[in-house]
Formats: C-alpha cells, structure tokens, sequence
C-alpha cells in the first residue's frame, strides 16, 4: 500500500539534511501512484537545500575518482580490506561453491573497476554490509574514465592477470548473483 | 541571499580543494539524477557524466559569476536534458558556457527562502528540522518546547514547504 507524499518527503528530506544517503529509489517505490510527485518534491528540495557537509570517506572517494583510481576499491582499502577478503566473504554469505572463488574475484574486479554494475539488490546488500556503507551508494562508486571514451566505456581494462569472465556458458550461481537485472 | 554554503564553496574553489568540493556535491548529483530519472537506473550514468563535465570546468581553471552550487545544478539540468533528448551526456558542455545569475531560478534561493513567511517559531523549527536534520524530539530539547508544540509547528511548515516545492519545480 503506497504511503503518504509529504511523510515520505519529510522523512527522506530529513536524512539528507543529517548527512545520510538516503536510497531515494525505496521511496519512490514506497510512494506508489505518487512516485512522480515525489521525485519532482525532492529533486526541486535537492535544488534548494543546503547539502551537508561530507564525511572522511566521502572526501577519500571523492579523492580517488579525481585520481582516476576506482572509488570502491579505495573504501575496501580504508576498510583495511584485501579483495580476497572481500570475495570471502561474498562466497560465504551467498554459500557459494568455494571452486568457484577465481570467477567471484573476476566478477567482483569488473564490479570495482566500474565494468560491471551490482545491480542485484542481494549483492549490493551484501557490500553494503561488507563495506560499511549504505547499499544505495554503491552503483555511484565508479571510476573516472582516464581519456574521452563513448558513454559506455567505465574504466580500464583489467590487468591481465585477471581475464574477463566469460559469459557463454550457461550461467551458475556466481553469474546470477553478478549480471545485471536480467 | 548568500549562504555560508556558498562561501565555502568559494574558499573551497579559490584553494583548489576540488576533493572536498565534489564530495559537497556527490550527493546532491546522483540523487538528483535518480529523481530526475523517477529511479531509472541509468540515473548513476548520467551521474557520473555530470561529474566529468564539472571535473573538466574545474580543471580548466574556470571561474563563475554566480555560486559553484548553482553551476552544479546548471549542469545537471543540461546533462538530464540532454539525457532525454537523446544526445550524449559524456561531452564537455560547450567551450564558453557561463551560468548567468539573471537566468537561473536556483542562485537566489535556499529552502529557508521558501518558509520565510512562517511564524518565526514555526520558521526556527522547520529550519532545525528539514536543514539540519533533528529530530522532533531533539527541536522541543534545544528550543525548550513541548513536543506537541514542535509537532504542530512541523505540521504548518511542511505543509508550506510542500506547496512552495510544488510551484518552485
């Protein structure tokens, strides 16, 4: 049942003003038949607010897409995290077959270096909780493109010793939990 | 009406603190973006896209006549635009643009300006509330009030600010 416009308004609008990210996408899903309203509420607030001040990883982040570095791979690192720890962790919590682990790195390398985006609502839960940040956050944190590239193009190329991951065979667990929205 | 917003973001430009000043606005870009886009999820491209327009103003030593806040908002209005229009968002915006103060809705105003002719308790309230964040509960402890008083206050004011963003947007 959709819920009331101005409540929701005054709740996402409040939590932006504390500093939060606030995953407008939810709330505009909870407005129901007022989705519209809403979007055009908070995108003319968004216009006329005073945004809040950021936060140290907000700065870190911001600092490392100015680099050209990828931004999520600079919060794991401040998170004092290695990749491999990461995929651990990925593997565990979805119950994934450990024989699988070099295909979650591969896949989980795309999704750093802006490659690939997280779009399953699982995985993002998943790094938000690894990383510490709010899931709405993290399809944001791409890299910079290096040089001017058609609108597509995210970031580098992988370093060669992390191939692509093939997509022909017929998906398993590893490649549902990563493609897009199918 | 200047804001103490607006002079940091000055300070922030003239000092060359582009990291701080694009986590400023991060923010304020996607979720712009995932509004304008009513939640699409091409919304964090078009993000991204807007940030390397303003990552290349501000290389480009560029200057502006009117607040950093309102050029990062002249351009998320293009590259939406532009979006729609079917165009590439991943072009610089063109060699010379400058946002004019004279032509923009945005520059002379802060939502503080659209509950200006509340009561100034209802004023002081909605303030704490919906630009610093507080909650209820903590408004009625800072202001000294009872907590049905901040209640009623919050009601009159969002009820303002609703009709104000309306026939702003």
């Amino acid at each position: 049942m959709a819920e009331d416009v101005g409540r929701l308004f005054d709740e996402y609008a409040t939590r932006f003003a504390r500093g939060e990210r606030p995953d407008l996408r939810a709330y505009l899903d909870r407005a129901g038949e007022a989705r519209d309203e809403l979007a055009r509420l908070v995108e003319t607030w968004l216009c006329l607010a005073p945004p809040p001040e950021p936060d140290e990883d907000a700065i870190a982040l911001a600092e490392a897409w100015l680099r050209g570095e990828a931004p999520l791979a600079a919060l794991r690192a401040r998170r004092g995290l290695r990749r491999a720890q990461v995929v651990e962790a990925l593997i565990e919590r979805f119950r994934l077959d450990p024989a699988r682990r070099g295909k979650v790195e591969r896949y989980y390398h795309e999704v750093e270096a802006g490659l690939r985006l997280p779009a399953q609502e699982r995985l993002l839960s998943a790094l938000a909780d690894i990383l510490g940040v709010p899931a709405s956050l993290i399809p944001s944190l791409r890299p910079r493109p290096l040089r001017a590239q058609a609108a597509f193009f995210r970031a580098e190329e992988p370093p060669p010793d992390i191939p692509p991951v093939e997509e022909s065979a017929p998906p398993d667990e590893v490649d549902l939990l990563f493609r897009e929205r199918e | 009406m200047s804001h103490a917003r607006d002079a940091e973001d000055a300070r922030l430009l003239a000092s060359g603190e582009y990291a701080r000043l694009l986590a400023v606005y991060d923010p304020v870009i996607v979720q712009r973006c995932v509004a304008a886009l009513k939640g699409s999820l091409d919304a964090e491209d078009v993000a991204q896209d807007v940030k390397l327009r303003l990552y290349r103003e501000l290389r480009g030593g560029k200057t502006y006549p009117v607040p950093f806040r309102v050029v990062v908002h002249k351009v998320i209005d293009w590259t939406v635009k532009e979006y729609f229009d079917g165009r590439p968002t991943d072009v610089p915006v063109p060699e010379g643009w400058e946002p004019s103060s004279e032509d923009d809705s945005i520059g002379p105003m802060y939502v503080e300006s659209l509950i200006a002719d509340l009561p100034p308790r209802d004023r002081e309230v909605a303030a704490l509330h919906l630009v610093e964040g507080l909650s209820p509960a903590q408004i009625a402890a800072r202001l000294g009030m009872h907590r049905n008083a901040v209640d009623q206050a919050l009601h009159r004011a969002r009820v303002k600010l609703r009709e104000a963003l309306a026939a702003h947007g």
